[in-house]
């Protein structure tokens, strides 16, 4: 995915962000590889910080509460936040209850509605349908 | 809502499930391809760093891909090390990150067709790549359309 304002913002917002990508990828109970490699892509992505990789890598055993990583932050931050939180709540197959739940909480920090958060489903759905018919033209090709 | 979406596809990505060294040969080709104009832009580096992210390396293994972008190695060695669906893998996204930028050139162009020839490939297989990158890198965009709209 191409860089977007994620990183121009500081590295304690970023920290957040990927707190918060943690909290979701760890809602429907422990994390599971397919989560933690979308997490380092996303942190890396936003070209968060070794050190800080550190800190957030230490909450996968126990993450910091959403509330706590979206207390202060700006609406834009928060809705970089959905969008990737989205991204990374879909990874396992579907959206499990307490991942919606913790996707609510974000929207309405965010002050997006549920239809706007619909659509950015929608939007996540599409774009694993696209990343899949890579896979398929590289096995086509083989 | 999550009911409707039960049915949204697993993330078909599966560089992190490869083995360590394989891993690490499709970073080294990013790597290589990072540095294959001699100018990293920063949508490269996020490509880069986010794909890195992905394989997700040892701290020392990471050092080692690191010191390799400051000191590239040969496409020659890169492909050493690489097959079978590492290979793959690393093409599609050596595609994506020569796409990084806006345009894909001749150097980056070449690149991507002798690591296609040494896997064996169909001769169509870089275009078909770029084609599915270009319609990707469209998704992306509606994201970030879909992103500010929210604010509306």
């Amino acid at each position: 995915m191409f860089p977007d304002g994620l990183v121009h913002r500081s590295a304690q917002e970023l920290v957040r962000y990927a707190e918060a990508l943690v909290y979701i990828a760890a809602a429907d109970g422990e994390l599971v590889r397919d989560e933690i490699a979308i997490i380092e892509a996303m942190m890396g992505r936003a070209m968060l910080h070794p050190e800080s990789r550190v800190t957030v890598r230490a909450g996968f055993e126990q993450p910091i509460p959403l509330e706590q990583s979206l207390a202060d932050l700006d609406q834009t931050m928060v809705r970089y936040i959905l969008r990737d939180a989205a991204l990374v709540a879909a990874v396992d197959g579907a959206y499990d209850t307490k991942e919606v739940r913790a996707l609510k909480i974000i929207a309405k920090a965010g002050d997006v509605s549920t239809q706007q958060l619909s659509a950015l489903l929608d939007w996540v759905a599409e774009g694993w349908q696209w990343f899949e018919q890579g896979t398929q033209h590289l096995e086509k090709s083989a | 809502m999550g009911k409707k979406r039960a049915s949204t596809p697993m993330l078909p990505d599966t560089v992190h499930k490869l083995p360590r060294e394989e891993r690490f040969a499709y970073a080294r080709l990013l790597a290589y391809m990072a540095r294959i104009d001699n100018e990293l832009t920063i949508d490269e580096m996020a490509m880069f760093e986010q794909r890195l992210g992905t394989a997700l390396l040892s701290p020392n293994q990471r050092d080692m891909i690191r010191a390799a972008l400051k000191n590239p190695p040969t496409l020659e060695e890169c492909l050493e090390e690489l097959s079978g669906e590492a290979g793959r893998l690393a093409l599609r996204d050596a595609v994506m990150m020569a796409a990084a930028d806006g345009t894909v050139d001749e150097d980056e162009r070449d690149a991507l067709e002798d690591i296609s020839e040494h896997l064996g490939l169909s001769e169509d297989a870089v275009d078909r790549l770029l084609e599915w990158t270009v319609k990707g890198y469209r998704w992306m965009k509606e994201g970030y359309e879909l992103l500010d709209s929210l604010g509306e």
